[in-house]
C-alpha cells in the first residue's frame, strides 16, 4: 500500500488555509525549541501571511517564524479546511 | 506564638511566558516600590520589588518572561537558578505565582508543568480573561484548580481585578506544604531518574553528608543535550556522571522516549489531559480587531509605507523636541554661567565652575530631551504590540545583516542618540544578536556629529550644483557621510557575527501580542525609570571627563608667562581708548582690537595648557592624517561629547570662547579662521585646512567612539567593561584609518 504523503513547506501554505503540522526537521535543539513553543506534529495552524519569514495563526495567537535552510516545518494541509 | 519565620520576609519569583502582562501584575502588586538592577555576570535585568499583604512582607521577583525552564545559556541559567535556591545574591524562594495567558493555556502550562515540578508553594494566576473572551474562549478557572491541585485565580492585571485575592492566595499557599503531584514522564524515564538518583549528588552541599539531588534537577540533566546544565552543576567534579547520563539516554531513546523529545511530548500530554473541561473554544477561529489591523499593518507594501511614516514622524518630534528644549537649557547655562562670573573673582575656580561644571552639566543635559522622547516612542510602541510587527516587516533586511528585524528599530534610533538605541536592544533576546547590536551602534551618524559636519563641509566643499539645482555637492557629501556609517556598521556586523561573536543562533521565532491602548502610567513610568538610569551613569562619566578636559585645557595657567608678550599692545590701545572722548566713532575700532587682544591671549593659554602641548607631542601621530596639532588638540578634547569640538576650534583659533559659533556671522567668522590657518613651521606658510584635509576629519568624526556616555551605556547595558573598551578600540582604529586613506588618497588624487 502507498501511503502518500501530502506535506508542504509552510512557507507554501496559501493564506487563509489551516492544517497540521505534519514534522519538523533541522537541529535537535532548534526543533526542540519550537515543539516547547507548541509548533510541534498534530499542531494546527493557519496561514495569516505567508512568506519568509511567515504569519500564523496558533492556538489563538499569531506567531511570526522564519525557516532557513537547515530548519523546515512540513505541514498537512486540513482537508476540511474552506 | 509567632516564630522567627513569620517575621521574615518572604522571597516570591513571578514567572510566566513573555507577553502574559507579568509586568503589569508585578506593578500592580508592588507599586512604586520597585527596583530594577543587574544579576552579576549576565546581561539578564534584576526586577525586584517589596509587598506588604496582611502584616507580611513580601520580597517580590520578577523574573524575565521565558517558555520553559531548559536553559541554554547563562542568561536563561538565571531563572533556574533563582528558583532552586542557587543563587548566593538572593534568598531561597518560599512561593512561585505563574502567570498564564487565557488565550493560551496549552503551551503555557508547559512551563507551569516545570514550575509545579519544583515541589514549590505555587499560585497560579490566570490573566487575560477579557482578550480571552473576545476569541470566543472561556477558561474554567475552579475546574482548572482541581486539576491542577494548586489555587488559581483569573486577574486582569490591567484593570486591578483579582489582585487581591491573589494576594489571599498567595498567603493561603505559603503556609501549605505542597506535594509533589504525578509526573507527567513515563515509567521508564522515571526510572532512569531514580536510578541517577543513587549516583548524582548535590555539588553545593558543603557538608560530608551529601544531600541528594532533588528528582526535578536530575531530570533537567537528563533533558539537558546541550550540555550546558551539566556543565553547570557537575563541572569537571564527577565526570563519571557524565557518563552515566549518557548511558541513560541511549537507554532511553531504546526504550522510546528519546531525550528531550520526550519532555515536550510527556508535558504537552499532561497539559491535555488537564485542560480537559476547563477550556471551551469556538470550532473556528473568530477573527479578533487586532488581525483585521495586522491585515494592513503586516501587508508588505503598505505595512512598509505605514511604518516609514511612522518613523519620520518619530524623528521629526525628537529633532524638534530636541532642539526646543536645548534651547532653553544653553539659555539657562548661559545665565547661570554669566551669574557666576559676576559673583566670583577670576580664578581656577571660577573657570572650573563655569567651564567645566556648567558646561559639563550642560552638555549631559542637551542629551537628555532627545533620548526622553524618543524613550517615549518606544515605550508606547513596545506596550501597544506594534513593536513585533514592526520587526517582522523589517525582518528581510536584517536578516542580510546577519541580524533579525528586532534589532532593527534600536539601530534605527541610533541616527538621533546612540543611547536610547542601545538601551532599547533589551528585546532583543538572542544574546549574540544583541551584542552585535550594541557594537555597531555607535557607527550610525548621530545628531550630535552634525555640527562638525555643517561646519566643515560648509567651510570647504564647494558650492557645485548638479542637475539644475536638485543636487549639491555639499549635500551629496552629507549623505555620503550618512551611507558611510551605515555601510562601516553592516560590514562590522558581519565581520562581528563570524568572528568574535561566533555561536548559535536559535531559530526566529516571535509572538505578536493582541494590540492594546497603551497605558500612560506604563509608558512615561519606563521612560522615567530609563531616563534617570541614564543621568546616573553616563552623567557622572560625562562630567567628570568634562573637568579633566577643563583641567588640561587650563593648567598650568601661568599668567606672567603668558599675558607678558600683550601687556605693551594692551596698555597702549587702552591709553588710546582713554584719549578718545566717548561718542567718538574710534572707539568701536579700538574696542574691537582690545576684545581681539583678548582672544589671543586666551588662544594662547590654550597652547601653553596640558591638553595644548599634547596636541604638538601627538602632532607626528596626526599629521599622515593632514592634521596640526590644533586639531589634534580639538579632537582630543571632543573625547567626552563630538560637539565640543565646534567650540575648541573657536577658541584654538583665537575667537575666545564668547563667539557663537552657532550664529552665522560666528559660523562664517570661524570658517575664514580655518581657511587662512597656516602650518606653525612652515616657510612659506602652507595652508592647514583644504578638501582632503576637511574630509579626513570628517570621516574621523562618522567613525570614531567619542562619545563617553555612549560607551557607559553600553558598559551598563552588557555589565562589563570588557565591551566598552573593545567598542572604543575598534571604532578608534577604523576611525584613523578610514581618516588616513583619505587624506592620503585625496592628496593624491588632488596633487
Amino acid at each position: 500500500m502507498i501511503v502518500i504523503d501530502k506535506s508542504i513547506p509552510l512557507n507554501d501554505l496559501p493564506t487563509g488555509t489551516s492544517a497540521f503540522v505534519s514534522r519538523i526537521t533541522g537541529r535537535p535543539d532548534h526543533v526542540h525549541r519550537l515543539e516547547e513553543f507548541g509548533l510541534r506534529g498534530g499542531t494546527r495552524i493557519e496561514m495569516f501571511r505567508p512568506g519568509n519569514p511567515c504569519i500564523i495563526r496558533m492556538a489563538g495567537n499569531k506567531v511570526c517564524f522564519r525557516a532557513d535552510d537547515l530548519l523546515r516545518v512540513l505541514v498537512e494541509p486540513d482537508a476540511a479546511s474552506d | 506564638m509567632p516564630t522567627s519565620t513569620e517575621n521574615a520576609s518572604l522571597c516570591v519569583a513571578l514567572i510566566g511566558n513573555p507577553n502574559t502582562g507579568k509586568s503589569t501584575l508585578f506593578g500592580a502588586l508592588v507599586g512604586v516600590h520597585q527596583h530594577v538592577g543587574n544579576y552579576p555576570g549576565v546581561t539578564v535585568e534584576k526586577r525586584t520589588g517589596r509587598m506588604d499583604d496582611a502584616g507580611r512582607r513580601y520580597e517580590l521577583v520578577d523574573l524575565p518572561g521565558l517558555y520553559s525552564l531548559a536553559p541554554r545559556s547563562r542568561d536563561e541559567m538565571v531563572a533556574v537558578d533563582l528558583l532552586l535556591g542557587r543563587r548566593d545574591d538572593c534568598p531561597p524562594v518560599d512561593a512561585v505565582v505563574c502567570i498564564v495567558h487565557a488565550g493560551n493555556l496549552q503551551r503555557n502550562l508547559y512551563l507551569l508543568s516545570q514550575v509545579l515540578e519544583l515541589g514549590l508553594p505555587t499560585v497560579v494566576a490566570v490573566n487575560m480573561i477579557d482578550v480571552a473572551k473576545k476569541q470566543g474562549v472561556s477558561i474554567d478557572s475552579a475546574r482548572l484548580q482541581q486539576q491542577l491541585g494548586v489555587p488559581v485565580v483569573a486577574i486582569q492585571a490591567n484593570r486591578r481585578i483579582g489582585v487581591s485575592q491573589l494576594k489571599a492566595a498567595l498567603a493561603r499557599a505559603v503556609a501549605d506544604d505542597p506535594s509533589p503531584g504525578e509526573t507527567p514522564f513515563p515509567e521508564p524515564f522515571e526510572n532512569e531518574v531514580t536510578r541517577l538518583q543513587s549516583v548524582l549528588t548535590d555539588r553545593r552541599a558543603e557538608s560530608d553528608d551529601r544531600k541528594p539531588m532533588p528528582r526535578c534537577l536530575i531530570r533537567r540533566l537528563l533533558l539537558d543535550t546541550d550540555g550546558y546544565l551539566v556543565d553547570a552543576l557537575l563541572g569537571d567534579a564527577e565526570s563519571g556522571a557524565v557518563g552515566e547520563l549518557e548511558a541513560a539516554r541511549t537507554r532511553l531513546t531504546e526504550a522510546d522516549c528519546p531525550v528531550p523529545a520526550i519532555e515536550t511530548k510527556a508535558r504537552y500530554d499532561w497539559a491535555r489531559r488537564t485542560l480537559d473541561g476547563v477550556v471551551t473554544e469556538p470550532g473556528r477561529y473568530r477573527a479578533t480587531g487586532t488581525d483585521r489591523l495586522d491585515r494592513l499593518l503586516t501587508h508588505r507594501l503598505w505595512g512598509t509605507v505605514i511604518f516609514g511614516a511612522l518613523m519620520v514622524i518619530v524623528f521629526q518630534s525628537v529633532f524638534l523636541g530636541g532642539e526646543l528644549a536645548v534651547g532653553w537649557i544653553d539659555a539657562g547655562s548661559e545665565a547661570l554661567g554669566r551669574w557666576l562670573e559676576t559673583l566670583m573673582a577670576e580664578g581656577a575656580l571660577r573657570s572650573l565652575l563655569v567651564e567645566g561644571v556648567i558646561g559639563g552639566v550642560g552638555g549631559v543635559l542637551s542629551f537628555l530631551p532627545q533620548i526622553l522622547i524618543l524613550f517615549l516612542f518606544i515605550a508606547v510602541l513596545e506596550d501597544c504590540g506594534y513593536m513585533a510587527r514592526a520587526a517582522y516587516l523589517m525582518d528581510k533586511l536584517m536578516v542580510r545583516v546577519g541580524l533579525s528585524g528586532k534589532s532593527f528599530i534600536p539601530m534605527l534610533s541610533c541616527f538621533a542618540c546612540a543611547i536610547p538605541g542601545i538601551m532599547a536592544t533589551r528585546v532583543i533576546e538572542n544574546e549574540r544578536d544583541r551584542l552585535t547590536t550594541i557594537l555597531v551602534a555607535p557607527l550610525m551618524t548621530c545628531s550630535a556629529r552634525l555640527p562638525v559636519y555643517v561646519l566643515l563641509i560648509a567651510a570647504f566643499i564647494p558650492n557645485t550644483l548638479y542637475l539644475g539645482g536638485l543636487l549639491s555637492l555639499q549635500g551629496l557629501t552629507m549623505v555620503g557621510l550618512y551611507l558611510l556609517g551605515i555601510v562601516t556598521a553592516v560590514a562590522a556586523a558581519l565581520v562581528l557575527k563570524r568572528t568574535v561573536l561566533r555561536g548559535k543562533t536559535p531559530p526566529f521565532l516571535m509572538e505578536l501580542p493582541s494590540y492594546k491602548w497603551p497605558s500612560p502610567r506604563t509608558a512615561l513610568y519606563r521612560v522615567a525609570q530609563r531616563g534617570w538610569l541614564f543621568l546616573r551613569c553616563a552623567g557622572t562619566l560625562i562630567l567628570s571627563v568634562s573637568i579633566i578636559v577643563w583641567a588640561a585645557l587650563y593648567y598650568p595657567h601661568n599668567a606672567d608667562v603668558v599675558e607678558a608678550p600683550f601687556h605693551e599692545q594692551q596698555r597702549s590701545l587702552q591709553s588710546q581708548l582713554d584719549s578718545l572722548p566717548p561718542g567718538d566713532l574710534r572707539r568701536e575700532d579700538v574696542q574691537r582690537q582690545l576684545a581681539q587682544l583678548d582672544h589671543e591671549i586666551a588662544g594662547a593659554y590654550q597652547r601653553q595648557s596640558v591638553l595644548g602641548r599634547a596636541g604638538r607631542v601627538i602632532e607626528p601621530v596626526v599629521k599622515p592624517l593632514g592634521w596640526d596639532w590644533r586639531i589634534g588638540c580639538a579632537v582630543i578634547a571632543s573625547f567626552p561629547a563630538r560637539e565640543i569640538v565646534v567650540a575648541t576650534l573657536g577658541v584654538i583659533y583665537n575667537l575666545g570662547e564668547e563667539a557663537d559659533v552657532e550664529s552665522e556671522q560666528g559660523l562664517t567668522q570661524l570658517q575664514a579662521k580655518l581657511h587662512a590657518a597656516v602650518w606653525d613651521d612652515s616657510d612659506p606658510p602652507r595652508k592647514v585646512f583644504n578638501v582632503p584635509v576637511a574630509l579626513s576629519i570628517l570621516v574621523f568624526f562618522a567613525l570614531c567612539a567619542q562619545c563617553a556616555a555612549t560607551l557607559a551605556v553600553i558598559r551598563r547595558e552588557t555589565n562589563s567593561w570588557r565591551w566598552p573598551a573593545f567598542t572604543f578600540g575598534y571604532m578608534t582604529a577604523l576611525a584613523y584609518l578610514g581618516a588616513l586613506v583619505t587624506y592620503q588618497v585625496g592628496m593624491w588624487i588632488s596633487g
